[in-house]
């Protein structure tokens, strides 16, 4: 493009708007605007930390930060759920078996596995926000021995939302952890199981809050009510671990959509301890 | 810092054999209508230094309004190619203020994850920089600037009638200026130094810019922010004329006949309704005073406690351009110290 100099090669090897490229292998629909998918990068593994994002694009879509729903692995393959929200994530739902997308990344800060070591760890997750925990959930469950007991609560609206269904029955029959599950309402549901928002499932959880770790994401609303729950079983805030949304759409810190307060969410998030971010006006 | 001086017209003479040599692209202060503008010169007789403010900053050589990030085949993600356009640029006649916005800016793209785009244009730009010698009703550059100007301009120029004095910032401005009339200079530093303050900031924001990060910090609940944010018509204009902005927007095109694409980036602006609106559709900043508090913080709270340089330079520009009359933040900063409650900050 300039016409005095020669920096494409430059510009090609130091752009970090420039994706990288994954292919589709794998794919399943889990609700009526969720699916899996199972992509596979090429020539290298993704090198990912549980919790963090990728920014995935179309040509001539765009891009959109999705969370990494797999745990880190050698391999060259990853996960992520996908929910149709947008052009984006429409044009994702129609690609194929083989097709290519673009991948930056992986962005954003992590849950800190090797912080929690030897401790309880209480994931509380609503709707999508299983999906970026899962990949802590599973790391979790491939190094059981470095934690104490481990419990999962999850929400969602309704049974039509629920995710991960398949491996929701596995882990409520494993003995070495507990999960447990409920639905805002029933709707026209066939369910016998727990009916109301997450919070409910809260005192049912018996864990030392002193040695227990709570990891919680889940859709904006729900933070507060969590958080306010969590105060009330003793959980201290240092003991609380959140993972925020955001509008996000460069993930390197600058184009200023993610910002709360002082804080890029794509590069100093997207998960935090909430006792960091508790002072900030704009973050629950 | 070597001190220099060339006159009005050996400048002139000088700016047109740049202009002649085409080795690089020559910008400056340009009229049009009754305003000013950054703009291509095709003659030195265009150049009007004599200026107030232009109507937008210089930034937008350096991050342009739209910006081709990269190219590709619609659908092939093996097609993305990075692209940049770096030919070699040099400003003539940018007040000091928007100088020391574009030091903001580096430091924004360079820090953390450097932007090769942005960064690449900078490296092959030149900047001759001016102390402003007209008089603009809203500015206040002169209590919020420190010397951030010098770290990033190759010479700054001070006009002295006949004459405009040559301040030698950088070795590549010294070299600029081989092949002109540049003299001896002959003024003394008090003349040179009257020259510099001779127009007056008639604004000043009342509170000095070191408290202001704590000042904003313990006002997060004060009235300002609904009283500007029901005025305000989140037009965006404050943001976009602004040049410690920087927020983007990234968008990909394709052409009518489908066979290329571009990704490109937009400016943008946190004064915009949909600005922090998630795919769920959230709006995290829902509220026109929430946006109106987050744009004064980032200028006064975010950006200070990031770079230790106030993120506003007093250009005036977001006040001049507001169809509301609310944006400048010496309005806000007097308005929020003339409402405090019972003398202390609420």
């Amino acid at each position: 493009m300039c016409e005095n100099c020669d920096c494409s090669s430059d510009i090609q090897k130091n752009s970090i708007y420039l994706p990288e490229i994954a292919t589709l292998v794998n794919k399943k629909e889990m609700t009526s605007v969720d699916s899996f998918f199972e992509f596979e990068l090429k020539g290298r593994s993704l090198g990912h930390l549980p919790g963090q994002f990728l920014e995935i694009s179309i040509p001539g879509i765009g891009e959109a930060p999705i969370s990494i729903s797999s745990p880190p692995s050698d391999e060259n393959k990853f996960e992520m759920v996908i929910r149709n929200v947008g052009s984006v994530t429409n044009a994702i739902h129609s690609l194929n078996k083989g097709e290519n997308i673009g991948v930056r990344g992986p962005f954003g800060t992590s849950f800190p596995m090797n912080n929690l070591k030897g401790k309880n760890l209480l994931f509380v997750t609503g709707g999508i926000g299983l999906v970026p925990a899962r990949s802590a959930i599973l790391y979790a469950l491939e190094n059981r021995d470095d934690y104490k007991d481990i419990t999962i609560l999850f929400g969602c609206k309704d049974p039509s939302q629920r995710l991960f269904t398949d491996e929701i029955e596995e882990w409520k029959n494993r003995k070495d952890i507990t999960f447990i599950e409920t639905v805002d309402q029933k709707g026209d549901c066939d369910w016998d199981g727990n009916t109301g928002v997450i919070t409910t499932l809260l005192p049912m959880v018996k864990m030392d809050p002193a040695e227990t770790y709570a990891i919680v994401v889940g859709p904006p609303v729900m933070y507060k009510y969590v958080i306010m729950s969590l105060h009330d079983m003793d959980f201290s805030d240092k003991r609380i671990i959140v993972s925020l949304e955001r509008r996000m759409k460069c993930g390197v810190g600058k184009c200023g959509h993610c910002q709360m307060d002082n804080i890029y969410v794509c590069q100093d998030g997207a998960v935090f301890y909430y006792d960091e971010i508790k002072h900030l006006k704009e973050a629950i | 810092m070597e001190i220099l001086k060339i006159s009005k017209n050996d400048l002139n003479s000088f700016i047109d054999k740049k202009i002649e040599e085409k080795k690089e692209r020559v910008i400056g202060v340009v009229k049009k209508g009754s305003h000013f503008v950054f703009g291509d010169l095709e003659d030195s007789q265009d150049l009007s230094l004599d200026y107030d403010v232009t109507m937008l900053p210089p930034k937008k050589y350096f991050q342009p309004q739209k910006e081709i990030l990269l190219k590709f085949t619609p659908k092939k993600a093996d097609s993305y190619e990075a692209l940049n356009n770096c030919d070699p640029l040099v400003i003539i006649g940018a007040h000091y203020y928007d100088l020391a916005a574009i030091y903001m800016m580096d430091r924004a793209f360079s820090e953390g994850e450097r932007d090769e785009h942005y960064m690449r244009k900078r490296e092959e730009s030149l900047l001759i920089g001016l102390y402003p010698t007209k008089y603009f009703k809203y500015r206040f550059a002169k209590s919020v600037v420190r010397d951030q100007a010098y770290k990033v301009a190759d010479l700054m120029m001070v006009d002295l009638g006949d004459d405009y004095v040559i301040e030698v910032v950088s070795q590549k401005g010294k070299e600029y200026l081989n092949g002109s009339n540049i003299k001896e200079n002959t003024y003394s530093l008090q003349e040179i130094d009257d020259a510099k303050n001779r127009v007056k900031d008639d604004q000043k924001i009342p509170v000095p810019i070191e408290l202001i990060p704590d000042y904003l910090g313990k006002n997060h609940a004060h009235p300002a922010w609904e009283h500007f944010g029901e005025k305000c018509f989140s037009c965006g204009s404050c943001v976009l004329v602004c040049p410690t902005c920087y927020c983007f927007d990234v968008r990909d095109e394709i052409e009518l006949d489908l066979a290329e694409g571009k990704r490109i980036r937009v400016w943008d602006g946190c004064m915009l309704e949909d600005f922090a609106v998630c795919a769920d559709g959230h709006n995290f900043r829902k509220e026109k005073g929430s946006r109106f508090r987050h744009r004064i913080y980032r200028k006064g709270k975010h950006l200070p406690e990031k770079y230790n340089y106030f993120g506003c330079v007093g250009c005036g520009r977001c006040q001049y351009s507001c169809s509301a009359d609310i944006a400048g933040p010496v309005k806000v900063i007097k308005y929020m110290e003339e409402n405090k409650k019972g003398g202390e900050n609420v």
